[in-house]
């Protein structure tokens, strides 16, 4: 089922079968799409037993990208009407990058809904209101230079079709939609509010990496929390680091939603 | 061009679009990555069709969950229409 319609938007999905809970998954930011799982952790997930669900988020990869209503609260109920429409009730989330945001704040709203969270170099604990500064000046200088220098033009004019298309997605949802004014409102998940989580939750951070501080703040706060620190890397562990995350993902998946077979599945 | 040939070539047209496939001609060598420079987005649709065509005998997340993503951004055309004849074959 390639495509479903959740509060009146196109979206496109994709399940790998598996009889075991439901694993739900939530790609980064601008660039990523529902890909970068699909060709890392979806299947291996599936083969161990559970049901993934993978889906590009509103504005990403293959979905409709209306003008506006990126704001955390908008994924989240984009998050849930997605589920809805597929008829998945309780689920255990995945996310990488920026969907650890759509994660937590998922878990935070409706925790009946969400029983578990593996979040992959996740944005959103932190302690002040400016937390996502960096994000946003890359953002906006990758967008102004996407729109005076027309990078996406002259990527296709000079034959690279798959960064020209890159550049052309980044291009339409930075200067073309109220994404970026969306994020820059957006509110970080406090140590107050990670204390009051009561699911949960595996940490999985690169050694090297910039949201580093995040992890820390979740294994200190979240009441079941373990933190996996992956040894070199930095941001990109889900692509780099898709092994090692699997040895920690499936036997911690296998005992928090009760699928021992996934345990045996790590490779 | 062989009928599972031309099947994959005429998916390929609906996920990329004709005008570009105007430019290039497809061939059992043309590679996903190189050749036709397509995203990875567009493999994951491509892949869908060939499931939706083929039925799950032809079993593509299998396949392609056996190779890491720089094998399957390197696969020609040619190695999935052998991948679809080969298992059309084992069922007949």
């Amino acid at each position: 089922m390639p495509d479903v319609t959740a509060r009146g938007l196109r979206f496109h999905v994709q399940e790998c079968e598996g009889d075991g809970p439901v694993v739900v998954f939530l790609h980064g930011l601008v660039i990523d799409n529902l890909s970068s799982f699909y060709y890392t952790l979806a299947a291996p997930v599936a083969a161990a037993g559970a049901h993934s669900v993978l889906y590009d988020m509103r504005g990403h990869g293959r979905s409709e990208r209306p003008a506006t209503g990126y704001s955390v609260q908008d994924s989240v109920a984009d998050l849930f009407a997605v589920l809805d429409a597929l008829g998945h009730d309780r689920v255990h989330l995945v996310a990488n990058s920026f969907g650890g945001v759509i994660a937590l704040n998922a878990a935070l709203l409706r925790p009946d809904r969400v029983a578990g969270l593996a979040l992959i170099e996740a944005h959103g604990p932190a302690e002040r209101s400016f937390w996502h500064e960096d994000l946003l000046n890359t953002l906006a200088k990758s967008a102004l230079l996407l729109e005076y220098e027309r990078t996406a033009d002259q990527l296709l004019d000079s034959g690279q079709r798959r960064l020209g298309r890159i550049a052309a997605t980044a291009d339409a949802l930075l200067n073309g939609t109220t994404l970026m004014d969306d994020l820059a409102a957006a509110e970080p998940v406090r140590p107050a509010v990670l204390a009051a989580l009561d699911r949960p939750v595996l940490a999985i951070y690169g050694q090297h990496s910039d949201v580093a501080d995040a992890g820390r703040l979740l294994l200190r706060h979240v009441p079941n929390c373990t933190l996996h620190t992956l040894t070199g890397h930095a941001h990109t562990v889900l692509q780099e680091g898709t092994a090692e995350i699997l040895e920690v993902l499936l036997p911690w998946l296998a005992h928090h939603a009760a699928a021992p077979a996934l345990a045996g599945a790590a490779r | 061009m062989n009928d599972v040939m031309s099947e994959v070539v005429q998916m390929l047209t609906e996920v990329v679009g004709e005008d570009f496939l105007l430019d290039v001609e497809v061939g059992p060598e043309t590679s996903f990555s190189d050749d036709l420079a397509l995203e990875s987005i567009e493999f994951v649709a491509l892949v869908d069709r060939l499931r939706a065509h083929y039925g799950d005998r032809v079993d593509f997340p299998a396949f392609i969950a056996g190779l890491d993503l720089d094998q399957i951004m390197n696969l020609t055309v040619g190695d999935v229409v052998e991948h679809i004849t080969a298992r059309e074959e084992a069922h007949a």
